[in-house]
């Protein structure tokens, strides 16, 4: 009786088959690699805000310190934003004309506040605290970057889960002394491994990776 | 001795393989009303889980304190049946029994819809099913593992790995009858599509002599996990400190009446089967007769088990072990279902004590109807009546299912039939391969005897 | 304060934290939270003050102490504000009416304020109008035209006030409209003294002895948080000091339910008895030697010869209470009893009572009634209360208030009252008023707002100001003003001293010896009592006795959701109110639990469902007011049955004339016990104070034996929580229950769902009925997560949302959680719930603000439990931290802790020596709740005693 299949059914079949399995095994991984690429954390693109305000020139230019804007830092668990009275000492005459500075000049008018755009966004279930962070050493720039160095604003780290407990599971490469936390690029006079160690045991750093340390 | 005789007639391979392979070249109207009927029993499945996953589980008739119930019988129940499958063609072609030839392709095919059913219960049962891949062990970025401790992941890789193999088991036996299956075909695309599937099966020496090894050695892989399949899951229970489940019987008490379920759906379906299609001289009364008797064998232990668990809930003098078994269950509020449960799984076997009820179709149909039914209650009552009197009394509360649950149960079932419907429409029902040897060996028994006379 | 009706106007306003609480946005985050739950968040918008407000710390709460006042009596409470948003009512430690507890309502007041059914906008017949064209309608120029020179036309109808303020206000409307009339009205509220101007105080703490005639001071009444605390001082160490409470009463009341020797009896019996005690004391002190006969059965001798017995052995220790349906004489005959046996002075005492009006018949609803029939009412203004629902149904104060020309109802929802009026002004929350009020003492409080107006409504103080021609009145100047006119604060200084503590320190009012006023003579003459027929005038005949209800008291928060869903203390009933009638009772009528009756009177008719209830007295059916509402709430509508409708007259809590039989109808209702006994498995455990002195505290108690090394977790951390419940001193009023609601964004569920055993409390209160079925012994067990060590929850999840923490918490991780319910399926307790549904999807905005932003609203298809408050203790572990020190133990409480009045939760660290959670585990009387499972529960309980003179002496 007459061929069914040519000669090259055999190559064909064979080539189907290991497509099959590479199906198996490519996707999976492929899905783990995607969640970890910028466009799932969303890491590094700049974010446009409606006034183009500028960190080079605030904290690295003019040196001034985070905590003149985010002023509960320190205290609660929010950095928090600053009122628009904030930008006023200095703004009541530099720049006051500019179009750029204009959302300012309207939240201040009309008593409405501007609408500045997320740049690291944590899950809602997710409890952030910035006071006992910076209480135990860890850096503004660990997590937000050389903010210093970045006209736009981005973010700096993926803040995914396995970032956050990496440094709870051993903060000794990240820790610095308290008095340092808001330096830009600041390095370790001695080597991080032995002043970790010891900043570890100085400032009680506890570091729990219980669940309810961030869900509750 | 012709109660013995495993195929009837003195037909060729030629004709063995016509009469077989019939069913694929034509249709019976029934099958059409079968199949429309199975087809709105899908419906109503999909429609089920439809409302599930856009409403929630609240859906279903679920509470506190009975957080499992329909769905979850539904589950062991379905995995159960899932059981005859292997056991049959695996465990029988280990032990060597020419018996099972016959009508292993059935069981096998039976055993994958079953675990398509299976598997969609415990999905379904998630609060939120979109992250059931939390349940696979994968480096996730958050830095978290599945908890081993827990049986339910040890669950999912159970009854994937059975359904793997069981498909990869079913279709290597497949392969030679889809090679016949392309030889007789009239029209091109089903040459086309038998052969593919057929892998360019040509039946030389040298492919059966490859192909028998790996087939038995498939055999060897799949037989553990017949045991190893219901022993996990009756883990879900078992590893629980709930009375009617915190117990060390399970594992062995499950696996046994999963075999016996399965072993009652393979005859409901071969028995119309085999009318059907005029298989009765390849599916024989002896087949019947030994299917009979191995169901018979289990229920006498299952029944054992239920005898067992019960005493020791008694010798064990724990006030709620007590409670559950001596009081809860037989004279709770789901007291009838489980007398029912008791009489249909223990007492109906026993009617295969008898010869020629063993030989009786219509015995044999309604006697596996009811174990099926039996098999389910019993996973019913292990799970709901075991919650829905715990601990403290203050937390008891009765359950009652919802149209939900109904539809779920209802619509798997038709979805089973549908499946098999397919099957047996379009793929070789009996094993034509295997049943050509079994004539051949018969044959050099017969030659054998008479050269000795 | 900030400016908050922005605030209100849209959630935007708020900042990132409070934000979290517009669980819309989880909901929705969660499901896009794709391949591992850390969550892609939306392009989302952050805000910042336009001006910091000087007070608001972006996600740290304010504190601020306000006044909740309830039939007119204050209590004093703190309230807690995250962005101006009040988020949880707690007690003022300050008030003596508070004592730092609150009850169940205070707390669910919150979820009052933020009901999206409150009334939004000015109406007058039916269409919208503004409240200039109100006060235009009313302002004293226009109005004298249509009420008479001396303004007799004009009737005013106030809820009960003792507000300073609101009395000065009427004076000043007096001056202008010297015959206007003014009447005070609320269904319930506590008996006073004949003559109504002067009410009984009691001090419970020195009492040995404490004898309730149908009186529930545990429980119900201004002063319960205080009383309850007072006796629960007297046996929170049986060891040293044991009280005795005896009750006679015809249905189950918390009080009732915490007595040592109760008797069931109908009305008529409990004012025989009275009279019987006061007979024997008078005489020369009570007949100590011997049984005695009280004609009301072998029960009742045996109680009363107890009674008389403890009396005489306790001279001077002992408090008779006499409930509120015994009225005024049954208040003047315990007075009597109380000076007879020498309470008076230390234990017993009167004060003037604060409300306005007290003690002036012509301010009664009564005369309104008559004024309103001798069509004597041109203009009429109804501030609060709902009168026309929550009066008789005979009195058919309605069609009256129908007949008037012109007439105001100014109330918190578009009501039955504002239905029967021309014009509807939305009133004011008192968390959006300022106002001040006295306690049931007489102690002044400020009433201070949390935020503006949420729906533009009025404050009572605005609108008598309106009537009084200044519309444009502030309320904070008239209060202020009127307090330094007063000479109360006058100094700013003072004021916000006021403000900051919630009192005015020494404004309570000095203590009136209670001696016998003369109306006591003329009581104890009578023997029927007020309104009682002698129960052998109809042996068969059924008392209906009626009662405000113990969740939604007299209908007042029949919209309040977390009301509606509390478990009722006696019978566990939720989402509506039932008539309870006895065993005996139930079977001669024919009906059981969920049948519906038909009760007939002259005054009117009406159906419910019963409940079978134990212990209840025979021949009495208890209906309990504030539901079958027919108002514009969405919550309250069509729930319940009206029992205003059959009642017989204000005052009047006992009907003798009235039928019931069978109606042959069946509800099945929301209750969420369903089994009663504790079927020989003994998780409520108690015995009595001779077993218990016999009893040597159990050993440290060995671990289970284990096949396992000892977990590692548990010991590592500085702090290891833990709870002890005292159970003796557990009455069951569910404060708990609602405030832990209230903390932990605990979702209501409906009463379908409660029908299919789903409520969704994290704490509920078990109440079991062991023995006789006419006299069972009640155990109450506030059951919560355990916190076991050995969890059993934990090590069948199968993605590790149930974890340990290392100080010893049992972790539930909402974000993980698949939904297995495996957990509960395992947990011995069934404490562990499941949200079936989405159940915060159809939250009002409005209700979202009082969402605690502290805590995950869980969403759809995960399991829920109770976590020990975990965000109180982070917050306190951090802060700690933050400063530099090391916390304590008892720096963390949790929201049952704090709310409950008897102070019988007591939560703290097993690391914190000499703390009351340690401490209280060496008493013989802890043990754990099913101890062997070998979970090893952090919650322990502390059996109760039942110290009844019976079991004294057979021991």
């Amino acid at each position: 009786m007459a061929q069914l299949f040519p000669r090259w059914a055999n190559v064909a079949a064979r080539a189907i088959l290991l497509a099959l399995l590479c199906l198996v095994v490519g996707v999976p991984l492929g899905l783990m690699a995607w969640v970890r690429s910028p466009n799932v954390t969303s890491l590094g693109a700049p974010v446009s805000q409606p006034v183009p305000f500028d960190h080079v020139v605030h904290a690295h230019d003019l040196q001034i310190n985070c905590e003149y804007c985010h002023a509960t830092v320190m205290r609660t668990a929010q950095a928090s934003l600053p009122s628009t009275q904030t930008c006023m000492p200095c703004h009541s005459d530099t720049w006051r004309k500019s179009a750029a500075f204009a959302p300012v000049r309207v939240s201040l008018a009309r008593g409405t506040p501007v609408q500045w755009n997320r740049v690291n966004a944590l899950p809602d279930f997710v409890y952030f605290n910035h006071s006992i962070h910076v209480a135990k050493g860890v850096g503004c720039e660990t997590c937000h970057g050389r903010i210093d160095q970045m006209h736009q604003v981005r973010q700096a780290q993926p803040l995914t889960m396995g970032w956050c407990v990496s440094c709870h599971r051993d903060p000794t490469p990240i820790l610095r002394p308290v008095d340092q936390v808001t330096t830009m690029g600041w390095r370790p006079p001695v080597s991080q491994a032995v002043l970790g160690k010891q900043l570890l045991v100085m400032n009680h750093v506890k570091a729990p990776t219980d669940c309810t340390t961030c869900h509750r | 001795m012709n109660d013995r005789v495993l195929l009837h007639g003195n037909a060729g391979d030629a004709a063995l393989t016509d009469s077989l392979l019939a069913p694929l070249w034509r249709t019976p109207s029934l099958w059409w009303m079968l199949f429309v009927v199975s087809c709105a029993g899908t419906v109503l499945f999909v429609f089920s889980i439809y409302w599930t996953i856009a409403k929630g589980i609240g859906t279903w008739g679920n509470n506190i304190p009975v957080a499992w119930a329909f769905a979850i019988t539904d589950f062991v129940w379905w995995i159960g049946i899932g059981h005859a499958g292997t056991f049959i063609s695996a465990f029988l072609l280990l032990l060597n029994q020419k018996w099972r030839g016959s009508v292993n392709r059935v069981a096998e095919a039976m055993t994958i819809f079953a675990l398509v059913n299976a598997a969609m219960f415990p999905l379904l049962h998630l609060g939120r099913p979109w992250f059931f891949y939390w349940l696979a062990p994968y480096p996730a970025t958050m830095g978290v593992w599945p908890n081993f401790k827990s049986s339910l992941p040890w669950d999912v890789a159970a009854v994937t790995t059975y359904f793997t193999v069981s498909l990869l088991f079913w279709y290597m036996g497949l392969v030679p009858d889809l090679a016949s299956a392309r030889d007789r075909a009239v029209s091109r695309a089903r040459k086309l599509a038998y052969g593919i599937f057929a892998l360019g099966w040509r039946g030389s020496g040298y492919q059966w002599q490859r192909y028998r090894i790996a087939y038995v050695l498939l055999a060897a892989l799949a037989t553990p996990l017949v045991i190893s399949v219901h022993s996990v899951v009756s883990l879900d229970f078992a590893i629980a400190q709930l009375p009617g489940w915190h117990s060390t019987i399970f594992p062995p008490y499950f696996v046994v009446g999963a075999i016996y379920s399965g072993l009652a759906m393979v005859l409901m379906l071969l028995i119309p089967l085999r009318r059907a299609f005029h298989f009765e001289d390849v599916i024989t009364e002896a087949h019947l007769d030994r299917i009979a008797k191995l169901m018979l064998a289990m229920g006498l232990m299952l029944a054992y088990s239920y005898a067992m668990e019960t005493f020791m809930a008694w010798y064990s003098g724990d006030h709620f072990e007590r409670y559950t078994y001596l009081f809860s269950r037989p004279f709770g509020p789901y007291a009838v279902l489980y007398w029912i449960m008791t009489a249909l799984n223990v007492l109906t076997p026993n009617i295969f004590w008898s010869r020629r009820l063993r030989r009786s179709t219509p015995a044999l149909f309604i006697a596996s109807f009811g174990i099926l039914i039996g098999m389910w209650l019993e996973r019913f009552a292990i799970i709901v009546t075991s919650l829905n009197r715990d601990f403290l009394p203050s937390s008891w509360h009765f359950y009652a299912p919802s149209w939900v649950d109904f539809g779920l149960l209802a619509g798997s079932i038709g979805l089973f039939g549908m499946l098999f419907l397919l099957f047996i429409r379009y793929v070789p029902t009996v094993a034509l391969s295997e049943v050509k040897r079994l004539r051949l060996e018969l044959a050099n028994e017969a030659a054998g005897e008479v050269a000795g006379a | 304060m900030t400016d908050y009706a922005a605030l209100f106007t849209s959630a935007q306003e708020m900042d990132e934290v409070s934000r979290r609480s517009f669980l819309k946005l989880l909901g929705a985050s969660m499901a896009l939270a794709g391949v591992d739950g850390c969550t892609r968040m939306p392009a989302e918008k952050i805000l910042q003050y336009v001006e910091q407000p000087p007070e608001v710390t972006p996600g740290v709460a304010s504190h601020y102490a306000t006044a909740f006042s309830m039939d007119g009596y204050a209590t004093g409470l703190v309230v807690d504000s995250h962005e101006g948003r009040p988020t949880k009512i707690e007690g003022n430690p300050l008030h003596p009416a508070s004592l730092g507890a609150s009850t169940a309502q205070q707390q669910a007041s919150l979820l009052q304020l933020y009901d999206p059914d409150r009334g939004r906008r000015i109406v007058q017949d039916g269409r919208a109008s503004s409240w200039d064209a109100w006060a235009a309608e009313w302002t004293p120029s226009v109005a004298r035209s249509r009420v008479g020179s001396r303004g007799e036309g004009l009737h005013l109808l106030l809820e009960p006030t003792s507000s300073p303020t609101v009395a000065s206000l009427l004076d000043k409307l007096r001056g202008m409209y010297p015959g206007m009339g003014v009447y005070f009205y609320s269904p319930a509220g506590p008996a006073t003294m004949p003559g109504g101007a002067s009410l009984a105080q009691y001090d419970l703490s020195a009492a040995d002895v404490i004898v309730c005639f149908d009186a529930d001071p545990l429980a119900t009444g201004p002063m319960s948080l205080a009383y309850a605390r007072q006796f629960a001082d007297g046996r929170r160490h049986p060891a040293t000091r044991m009280n005795r409470l005896y009750v006679a009463e015809p249905a189950y009341t918390c009080t009732g339910m915490a007595a040592d020797d109760r008797l069931r009896c109908r009305p008529a019996v409990v004012q025989g008895l009275l009279e019987r005690v006061y007979a024997s004391v008078s005489h020369g002190g009570a007949s100590g030697a011997g049984a005695v006969s009280s004609g009301f059965g072998d029960g009742a001798d045996a109680w009363l010869t107890n009674v008389l017995a403890d009396i005489e052995s306790h001279r001077g220790r002992v408090v008779v209470i006499a409930g509120d349906r015994l009225g005024p004489q049954g208040q003047a005959l315990a007075a009597a009893i109380n000076g007879a046996i020498g309470a008076t002075g230390s234990l017993v005492w009167t004060t003037p009572s604060p409300l306005l009006g007290a003690g002036d018949a012509g301010s009664n609803l009564a005369k309104l009634k008559e004024a309103l029939d001798a069509n004597a009412v041109s203009s009429l203004v109804c501030i609060g209360g709902n009168a026309v629902y929550r009066s008789p149904g005979s009195l058919r104060l309605g069609d009256g208030i129908r007949r008037v020309a012109h007439s105001t109802y100014v109330g918190l929802h578009a009501d039955e009252t504002s239905q029967a009026s021309h014009w509807y002004v939305p009133l004011a929350h008192y968390l959006e008023s300022w106002g001040d009020a006295r306690a049931y003492d007489g102690t002044l409080s400020v009433v201070q707002p949390l935020v503006q107006p949420l729906f533009g409504a009025r404050q009572e103080v605005e609108v008598l100001s309106a009537l009084a021609g200044e519309a444009a009145a502030d309320p904070f100047t008239v209060v202020r003003s009127n307090w330094q006119s007063a000479g109360h604060a006058a100094s700013d200084d003072a004021w916000s001293e006021v403000l900051r503590k919630g009192v005015l320190e020494g404004s309570a009012y000095p203590r009136g010896a209670s001696g016998r006023s003369d109306s006591v003579a003329s009581a104890v003459g009578r023997t029927g009592g007020p309104g009682l027929r002698p129960v052998e005038d109809h042996p068969d005949g059924i008392d209906v006795i009626f009662a405000a209800d113990a969740r939604v008291h007299d209908g007042r928060f029949s919209n309040t959701a977390w009301l509606q869903e509390l478990p009722d203390p006696i019978t566990k009933l939720t989402w509506g109110n039932a008539g309870l009638l006895s065993p005996a009772t139930a079977r001669r009528l024919g009906v059981a639990t969920g049948d519906v009756v038909a009760i007939e009177r002259a005054g009117g008719s009406m159906r419910i469902p019963v409940i079978v209830s134990p212990g209840h007295a025979d021949n009495v059916l208890a209906l309990s007011f504030g539901y079958g509402r027919a108002g514009a709430e969405s919550v309250a509508r069509g729930i319940g049955a009206n029992a205003y409708e059959i009642w017989p007259a204000v005052g009047t809590f006992v009907a003798t004339d009235a039928t019931v039989r069978s109606a042959g109808a069946h509800r099945q209702l929301a209750i969420t016990q369903s089994h009663w006994s504790m079927d020989a498995r003994d998780p409520a455990q108690s015995l009595s104070l001779a077993e218990y002195q016999r009893k040597t505290p159990a050993p440290a108690r060995k671990r289970q034996l284990s096949l396992y090394q000892p977990d590692a977790p548990n010991g590592v951390a500085a702090q290891q929580w833990a709870m002890t419940i005292d159970l003796g001193n557990c009455i069951g009023c569910s404060a708990c229950v609602v405030a832990c609601q209230a903390e932990n964004n605990i979702p209501v569920v409906g009463p379908d769902d409660v029908r299919k055993s789903r409520e969704m409390h994290w704490l509920r209160i078990d109440r079991y009925l062991d023995g006789a079925e006419n006299d069972p012994a009640v155990s109450l067990q506030p059951m919560l997560c355990q916190q076991c060590e050995k969890a059993p929850c934990e090590y069948v999840c199968p993605v590790g949302a149930a974890t340990h923490s290392a100080d010893g918490l049992n972790e539930m991780v909402y974000n993980r959680c698949v939904g297995t319910r495996f957990c509960s399926n395992n947990c011995p307790y069934k404490v562990r719930r499941f949200n079936w549904f989405d159940y915060n999807a159809e939250l009002a905005e409005t209700e979202r603000m009082a969402k605690n932003p502290d805590v995950t609203v869980r969403e759809r298809g995960v399991m829920e439990k109770c976590t020990f408050c975990v965000q109180r203790i982070r917050e306190a572990e951090i802060s700690s931290q933050v400063d530099g020190r090391a916390l304590r133990g008892s720096e963390v409480v949790t929201a049952c802790a704090q709310a409950c009045p008897t102070r019988a939760i007591v939560f703290g660290s097993l690391t914190d020596p000499g703390s009351e959670v340690v401490t209280s585990r060496a008493d013989a009387r802890a043990y754990q709740v099913l101890e062997e499972l070998g979970t090893e529960p952090r919650v322990q309980y502390l059996a109760r005693i039942r110290n009844a003179r019976a079991a004294e002496e057979q021991a």
